[in-house]
């Protein structure tokens, strides 16, 4: 009878551990027999335990690496992001654009010019230009020994542009390197204004705005109500 | 009909028929508005709406209208927004002059091609006569 | 709706001397040719001296409205009548300048007030010129 009674039993255990291997199998870690048996098959079940133990602790430890992985790589790309930032800031303060006096702005540069950086020199300037309605500016260039190619026409850019715009913008500084530079550029020089010191280009904004002045202050005095129609 | 392969990992933004001015206008403001989906700045901006209104006249005025696909990829590791414009028309009789700056060829098909050139990052042009023109821009961000 | 579109106008206003045209929507090219004749007109009828067009709301200038504006500048010139640009955004200049139309001999200005000051200005000159 007890022969009987013990088959009926493995084979509930032998059911039991199958299911669990199948739960272990779809992703289920903590699925453990758990016999609380004392006998043969018992020696199995804690085996088949054991077996799933180590099995599901290489499995975490996977999991857990693929995380450290991932985390670094998102604090990566954040320090990427960041640095970007920086250069990009860095470039809009390596060329402020500083207000001197009524109608006149002046860009000092310094440094080595780039195409980006100058691209970038330029839009500042152009949209200072249309926020301030200053029609003068002055690009020095006092501090910059060389431009090649590039660099030269994004120069000659900005002033034809500033132009455009309504505005006057004249080029000081200009070493004898640069010069032959837009020189064999082949441009026309007639288009662009330039003064050898940043003091010259100074006084000529002085005289322009002079001008002006007194063209306004002559309008002012003769009658400007006779356009009443 | 002329073609340009497209590279599959690009995404079709919209595909239009250019058959009247309001077309042009239209398209126009699409490409303004997926520049800056792209984070392009401004002035890039404003430089592909130009390019594209350059080749989009030439295609309503010479080419007898045609289509405008736009699309966004990546090439060369950049996010770009890729523009083709396909017309069935007269095509252009000598592509090189017409890529000249300053001329216009006999018909005035293909004036404002040199100076769309050179707002754009990359250019490809393709063109067949009695068959067709097949434009395409590319600008970065 | 379409035809709508087409009969849309610019309005020109006459101020004193000057006509001011504001040109507020992105223009197909029969509207920018309408726009041409439209303001000719209007300097034969009302004899201004001087043109404003205010272009400080076009994020968008192309070859052909580029030259439709320098074409205004001379036709006007012609009729006695200077025509200034003002308000220009910083990147149509800059596309402007990279499409190679710089448009030599038009008069720009920043705003409306330069504008209108470089227009009397030219006046006052050719007033003097008489004497």
């Amino acid at each position: 009878m007890s022969e009987t009674y013990n088959i009926e039993k493995v084979k509930e255990r032998i059911s039991h551990i199958e299911d669990i291997l199948a739960s272990v199998a779809a992703g289920d870690m903590d699925a453990r027999v758990n016999s609380e048996t004392e006998d043969d098959l018992s020696g199995i079940e804690a085996a088949i335990d054991l077996l799933i133990d180590d099995l599901t602790d290489e499995l975490k430890q996977r999991e857990k690496m693929q995380k450290e992985v991932e985390d670094k790589l998102i604090k990566i790309q954040e320090q990427q992001k960041t640095i970007f930032q920086q250069q990009a800031d860095l470039m809009e303060l390596s060329s402020p654009v500083s207000k001197v006096w009524d109608n006149t702005l002046i860009l000092p540069v310094i440094g080595t010019l780039d195409s980006q950086r100058t691209q970038i020199m330029m839009e500042n300037l152009l949209e200072k230009i249309v926020e301030t309605g200053c029609t003068i500016s002055i690009l020095d260039i006092t501090g910059v020994p060389t431009v090649d190619t590039q660099v030269a026409n994004h120069l000659l850019k900005t002033v034809t542009s500033a132009r455009l715009l309504g505005a006057e913008c004249i080029i000081s500084g200009i070493s004898p390197a640069i010069a032959q530079t837009i020189v064999h550029l082949g441009i026309d020089l007639s288009s662009i204004k330039t003064k050898a010191t940043l003091q010259d280009a100074m006084i000529y904004a002085m005289k322009q705005n002079k001008l002006s002045e007194n063209v306004k202050l002559q309008t002012l005095f003769t009658n400007p109500d006779e356009n009443e129609d | 009909m002329l073609q340009l392969t497209s590279d599959s990992t690009w995404e079709q933004l919209g595909k239009h028929p250019i058959e009247t001015e309001y077309d042009i206008v239209n398209v126009r403001q699409f490409i303004r508005f997926y520049a800056k989906g792209l984070k392009m700045g401004i002035i890039d901006q404003t430089r592909i709406t130009t390019a594209v209104s350059e080749l989009l006249r030439n295609m309503y005025n010479y080419g007898g209208g045609g289509e405008v696909t736009i699309e966004k990829g990546i090439v060369d590791e950049k996010n770009t927004l890729i523009v083709t414009c396909v017309d069935q028309g007269p095509g252009i009789e000598n592509l090189d002059l017409a890529m000249s700056d300053g001329y216009t060829s006999g018909n005035g098909m293909g004036f404002g091609l040199p100076g769309a050139k050179r707002l754009v990052d990359r250019f490809e042009i393709k063109s067949e006569t009695n068959k067709g023109t097949i434009v395409r821009v590319m600008k970065w961000k | 709706m379409n035809t709508e579109l087409h009969e849309k106008r610019i309005p020109i206003i006459k101020i004193g001397n000057f006509l001011i045209v504001s040109i507020q929507v992105d223009m197909h090219d029969k509207l920018a040719i309408q726009l041409q004749s439209q303001i000719l007109e209007e300097i034969e009828k009302t004899g201004a001296k001087g043109v404003l067009i205010d272009i400080s709301v076009l994020e968008m200038v192309d070859s052909f409205i580029g030259r439709m504006l320098s074409g205004m500048a001379s036709m006007a010139s012609i009729m006695d009548a200077a025509v200034v640009i003002v308000g220009m955004q910083p990147a149509v200049a800059i596309t402007l300048v990279e499409l190679g139309l710089e448009m030599p001999g038009v008069d720009t200005a920043l705003n409306m007030e330069k504008g209108m000051e470089m227009l009397e200005r030219r006046i006052k000159d050719e007033d003097y010129e008489l004497y």
